[in-house]
């Protein structure tokens, strides 16, 4: 029986997973369950979508040790090091691409690749059997984290990072705001100053209530 | 939060308390929100407190609601992210298999490793361990020299178990370059560190299976 290598979420690694193994010979299945299942993060069905920047960060491998990281994967025939070179904007010394003519481009090397099929099944559970590599990222289902835990037996953890919204400075009114710091605590002027202050009358805290509850949430 | 009451705010981030409006000192304020600064140069302020579920759309025109920041420009919208990883020292072996299932291996973010560079880098050993082992190729372990080998290295055992969190890679994962005669300059010693583990590299990929090149 030919031994198939299952993979489990079509990211930077797993696509990198595999393109490594299929260039090794050995028959690929990549499960990825976008587009038919989405994460709120991600736009598209693409393999190795970028979600946050589009930046894989300094391209000085002399330097630098995520520089010496692409060196290294350019040296083992990274798939995704050869795509994000191909696609690469004007960043000074970082390494900036196109995203989505570099998820484009590894979508279809891993599609045209005789050794690697492409699934849209989602994983639930970790499989008893079978050679498989996990690589479902930050945003793993809760079921297959739960699943981890049980097996494991240990700490799979997960956790939340929560993030405020951040303001330009310059577009705030300061005709309206005012700098201070809650009970003009500080040593110096610049810390007694610290806080850029927005004031509600009553009507305005309650009809910013309202439009809070009415907002649509993720 | 303000899901739990319609004052709950008003007495936790929006409290007004401590707090004196400086254009009209007679006018105490309802409730206050407050930003504080986000970056060094004082450019960006976050909205202190507001971590949100918000949609994107839906947040810029509730925050616009909000006095003084009627014309505001946002950096970046809040959010609140979910970040799965596992706890890799204590769960993988050095060949990132799962101690408990050894026909599972582990790569990418949810190894511990932060950063699309390092989940590829992950991506691109598991891979490779894998495909030996199942077609019964020998490939020597990574060595700990070079970026990729320090990665796995830290996840798989060098981190410690218990204040585990997602790591980007760094020099300070590389064991030390021995050092030659006197204080080294930074510049010199990251050039010491990748110098070894370029040549490092390049013997662990002669001595291991040979994969086609990409395209």
């Amino acid at each position: 029986m030919t031994k198939i290598l299952h993979i489990v979420g079509g990211g930077m690694a797993g696509s990198e997973a595999a393109w490594q193994a299929a260039n090794m010979g050995l028959p690929v299945v990549i499960h990825e369950m976008r587009p038919k299942v989405g994460t709120f993060a991600h736009r598209t069905g693409d393999l190795a979508e970028m979600v946050c920047s589009n930046s894989f960060r300094s391209d000085d491998d002399e330097q630098n040790a995520v520089g010496l990281l692409h060196w290294e994967m350019r040296a083992a025939g990274g798939l995704v090091i050869t795509m994000a070179d191909r696609h690469r904007l004007p960043a000074g010394g970082a390494l900036a691409v196109d995203r989505d003519a570099f998820a484009r481009a590894v979508t279809q090397a891993l599609h045209a690749h005789s050794l690697v099929t492409v699934t849209d099944e989602e994983v639930t559970t970790l499989p008893a059997s079978g050679d498989w590599i996990i690589a479902t990222g930050p945003l793993t289902s809760p079921a297959l984290a739960e699943s981890i835990h049980a097996i494991s037996g240990s700490d799979a953890l997960a956790f939340f990072d929560a993030i405020a919204p951040i303001v330009h400075a310059d577009t705030i009114d300061m005709n309206v705001a005012w700098r201070q710091s809650r009970y003009d605590k500080g040593e110096t002027e610049a810390e007694r100053t610290a806080y850029i202050n927005c004031p509600m009358t009553r009507d305005q805290y309650e009809s910013f209530i309202d439009a809070l509850l009415a907002a649509d949430k993720t | 939060m303000a899901e739990r009451g319609r004052e709950t705010l008003r007495f936790g981030p929006m409290k007004p308390v401590g707090l004196t409006n400086a254009h009209r000192p007679e006018d105490k304020p309802y409730a206050v929100v407050q930003l504080r600064r986000d970056n060094a140069l004082g450019t960006l302020y976050n909205i202190v407190g507001f971590q949100t579920k918000m949609k994107y759309g839906a947040q810029t025109s509730v925050l616009r609601t909000i006095p003084g920041l009627e014309n505001a420009q946002f950096a970046r919208l809040g959010g609140i992210h979910r970040n799965t990883f596992i706890n890799s020292p204590t769960l993988l072996d050095s060949q990132m298999r799962l101690k408990a299932r050894p026909n599972i291996r582990f790569a990418g973010q949810i190894t511990g490793v932060e950063g699309y560079v390092e989940s590829a880098a992950m991506g691109l050993l598991a891979g490779r361990m894998a495909a030996a082992g199942m077609t019964g190729q020998s490939l020597p372990p990574v060595p700990a020299s070079t970026a990729m080998g320090a990665l796995v290295a830290h996840i798989t055992g060098g981190a410690d178990a218990r204040t585990f969190q997602p790591m980007n890679v760094n020099f300070g994962l590389f064991p030390p370059v021995e050092a030659k005669g006197g204080r080294r300059g930074r510049k010199d010693r990251y050039k010491a560190y990748t110098d070894r583990a370029k040549a490092d590299f390049l013997n662990w990929l002669g001595e291991g299976p040979h994969a086609a090149a990409a395209e």
